[in-house]
């Protein structure tokens, strides 16, 4: 018996926009130890031929999680509330990029959360709810496919 | 001699690299930059309910030093997938360390696709992450 909400296979969440704020972003990059500047310094990064700071490679998670905020604060379900995710029994399971294009600081992209799938593993004690995540741009098109797996510890 | 996206043959390894040791500072930091505030990881009271001993490190973080180290040795452009399996879960005060070896090279059109087998472990020898980066030869 699971807990996840199984009934919302296939769904599809509502375009968040999502804005990619050059602080927060800085920030991001030297919390996880990120030595080179062009990851946290303007000028730097423009020295390297980009329009501003490069989101690193997992910033996605990131601006997808931004993007649940703000589906929150239009009064709208995040994607763990939508498969009623229960954060005292939840692990993350599998992660997972195919990138497109780079982001960088200022940039405003869509954010797109579909719900593919429910499967069980260890003969039910782990079920597992795969969510694939899309960020895309209003010119430069699609940015990041990310896909994830969130696990529930059963019994 | 140092290798490069471009001369990387199947075996080679990349430089490591190492993070931590993770404190609960570094994980309130985490929290806050990447916006996931599961409590799990920040606090302690929650983690007990929820039938934990302690607060342990947010996966991401440390695949974010995967994608480091990819990244820095291959450059965010010639990045074409990253991905990680979480194994185990990382204590706080654990220290990372991260690998990368070359385990396929394909050559289709003039163009180089690499397969790198990321890895990480903490202090105790336990592997905590494991996954693969594929990345372009050329920008």
């Amino acid at each position: 018996m699971g807990i996840f909400n199984r009934s919302t296979k296939g769904h599809v969440t509502p375009p968040i926009e999502v804005t990619l704020e050059r602080g927060p972003l800085a920030f991001f990059s030297e919390t996880i130890g990120e030595t080179d500047p062009i990851y946290f310094d303007s000028d730097a990064a423009q020295a390297a031929g980009h329009p501003d700071i490069l989101a690193p490679a997992t910033y996605a998670v990131v601006v997808g999680t931004f993007a649940d905020q703000i589906a929150r604060r239009k009064g709208q379900p995040d994607i763990l509330e939508l498969i009623n995710g229960d954060l005292r029994v939840l692990l993350h399971g599998t992660e997972a990029y195919t990138y497109h294009g780079p982001m960088f600081a200022g940039d405003v992209v869509t954010v797109e959360n579909e719900v593919t799938d429910f499967t069980d593993a260890k003969g039910g004690k782990l079920e597992i709810a795969h969510i694939t995540t899309r960020i895309t741009h209003a010119t430069r098109g699609l940015l990041v496919e990310a896909t994830r797996g969130i696990i529930h510890r059963l019994g | 001699m140092t290798i490069t996206p471009t001369t990387a043959q199947v075996g080679d390894t990349l430089p490591g690299l190492t993070f931590g040791p993770i404190s609960r500072t570094t994980l309130a930091l985490y929290a806050g930059a990447s916006g996931d505030h599961n409590p799990i990881h920040i606090d302690l009271d929650f983690a007990k309910t929820a039938g934990m001993d302690d607060v342990f490190a947010h996966g991401m973080l440390s695949m974010a030093q995967l994608g480091r180290l990819a990244t820095n040795w291959a450059g965010q452009d010639r990045m074409r997938a990253l991905s990680t399996r979480f194994t185990a879960i990382t204590p706080v005060g654990a220290t990372i360390t991260c690998s990368g070896t070359v385990v396929d090279r394909q050559e289709e059109h003039g163009r180089v696709l690499l397969t790198v087998a990321l890895a990480a472990h903490i202090d105790d020898g336990t592997q905590t992450l494991r996954g693969e980066a594929k990345i372009c030869g050329t920008p």
